[in-house]
């Protein structure tokens, strides 16, 4: 089957059998290096990418979903301004993934991020608001528990739960100050 | 490195005709709402798919969510995650906690309700909570030129086992029914993960409409992910019609009755499965006794 599509900037023509995972894809034709696993249904989460700028499992995604889709791997993320938020996060801590998880990880927080802050999008693609209140009501306090439920789609130990919720409480404070600064 | 393996056809039909025309014409296509299921199973890939997948992605009159005074009508091609959008006017208060404790919104995006309900061998949240909710699941037939609709109480899709009833030939769920008649205690509660324990994990949806002092319209579900889908209507009789408060001794007698209710008919349950339900069941039964008090 040849479906077209971008991968991380790229418009590519790529000729695979139409019920390959994206992750084989990824790996195996594209030769993307940020993705290291195929767990074959073990829910390992570490195959995360940013698929038409939703975090989606990449192991779940067939090719024949990938027709005029726009993949984003952690490979092209790193490059944008929106990764040094939540690098600077990680600095700030001191607190970092393991390179298995690192870009899994990252792309989750940047899920959360991107909903956080984003609540017209979010209405847009009539997607739920992550059950986030804290971030509509007046008070700024975050849903922890939603949040947990989205860190715990990986299922590398290298990090406490506390330790990522921090993270992302410091990467939410600078992609909030950095849109103020932008408006 | 997988050379020899032939790339499956894609069909996509617009319409639930053509739909129908690709079902009788190819009897053995997969069909593929969301695929979460279909792609996590161990040898989804590389396999031989003989013939070919029928993709509901582009079925709009499967993407429907509609409301009218009596009920809600999903879709059976509606994501979890934009069932969830539609917001309490449209779901029930249970529904919309089923969903949420169901997956990580990454996940949520790409499950949609039909597949959650057509999985063939694991029983999750939803079909618990829309057992409860009394929800009918309207399923279309394909066999032999002809198409049959019926519908289908949820509860009746699935036997003891919790594996899926819809018969050897062709057939379709295209969406799902709830009533908007429903009881003011609604209770769910998802112990351990479904898909990643699921040899601990125990799902319970439970609902009952208190009047002066007295519980009726019970409606009780358990399910063990891989094991059991049970619904006891013997302790449901029993509860319905039952004087608030009811004693702690018999509030404990009725949670053994379901755990020797469970341990009858499937005995693969574990113990700690058992202890949780029971638990589980007991504490619905206490916090009701606790709001009689403070009512």
């Amino acid at each position: 089957m040849k479906i077209e599509c971008t991968i991380d900037g790229k418009a590519l023509s790529l000729s695979v059998n139409s019920n390959k995972p994206l992750s084989l894809i990824l790996m195996e034709d594209v030769g993307i290096k940020s993705i290291n696993s195929h767990c074959r249904g073990n829910a390992c989460g570490n195959c995360i990418v940013l698929l038409n700028d939703e975090a989606t499992l990449s192991c779940v995604i067939p090719a024949f979903r990938l027709k005029d889709a726009t993949v984003k791997t952690f490979d092209s993320y790193q490059k944008t301004r929106l990764y040094r938020d939540i690098e600077r996060a990680y600095k700030a801590t001191g607190n970092t993934p393991c390179p298995n998880c690192y870009a899994s990880k990252t792309l989750i927080i940047e899920s959360i991020l991107q909903e956080m802050t984003n609540s017209t999008r979010t209405r847009t693609f009539g997607r739920n608001n992550l059950s986030l209140p804290g971030t509509q009501n007046e008070d700024n306090s975050l849903n922890k528990e939603a949040i947990i439920q989205e860190l715990s789609l990986n299922t590398c130990q290298c990090m406490d739960m506390a330790e990522l919720l921090q993270i992302v409480e410091i990467a939410l404070t600078y992609r909030r100050r950095k849109r103020v600064r932008r408006h | 490195m997988y050379e020899g393996i032939r790339s499956p056809v894609i069909h996509t039909p617009k319409t639930l005709n053509e739909f129908a025309t690709i079902a009788h014409r190819y009897p053995q296509a997969v069909i593929w709402g969301g695929g979460t299921y279909l792609m996590s199973r161990k040898d989804y890939y590389p396999s031989e798919i003989k013939d070919g997948i029928i993709n509901l992605g582009e079925l709009d009159e499967l993407k429907r969510i509609t409301r009218n005074d009596r009920f809600v009508e999903i879709g059976a091609m509606v994501t979890a995650s934009q069932l969830l959008y539609a917001g309490k006017l449209v779901l029930p208060e249970i529904l919309q906690k089923t969903l949420q404790s169901q997956a990580s919104q990454i996940v949520r995006r790409q499950t949609t309700i039909g597949g959650s309900l057509c999985v063939p061998d694991i029983r999750l949240g939803l079909s618990t909570t829309l057992a409860i909710l009394d929800a009918n699941a309207e399923v279309k037939y394909y066999q032999g030129g002809k198409t049959t609709t019926h519908w289908i109480p949820i509860a009746k899709l699935y036997d003891k086992s919790g594996n899926l009833l819809l018969g050897p030939q062709k057939a379709l769920l295209t969406r799902i029914r709830i009533g908007l008649e429903y009881g003011d205690f609604q209770r769910f509660i998802i112990v351990e993960d479904p898909i990643r324990n699921t040899d601990e994990c125990v799902i319970v949806a439970f609902q009952a409409t208190r009047a002066q002092n007295t519980i009726s319209k019970v409606q009780f579900c358990t399910t063990f992910p891989n094991k059991a889908y049970h619904i006891s209507k013997d302790l449901v009789s029993k509860l319905s019609g039952q004087t608030l408060p009811i004693h702690p001794e018999r509030v404990n007698t009725l949670s053994y009755e379901l755990v020797s209710e469970l341990r009858k008919m499937q005995g693969a349950i574990s113990e700690l499965q058992l202890e949780r339900a029971r638990r589980i069941f007991e504490s619905f039964l206490h916090e009701l006794n606790a709001q009689t008090f403070s009512s």
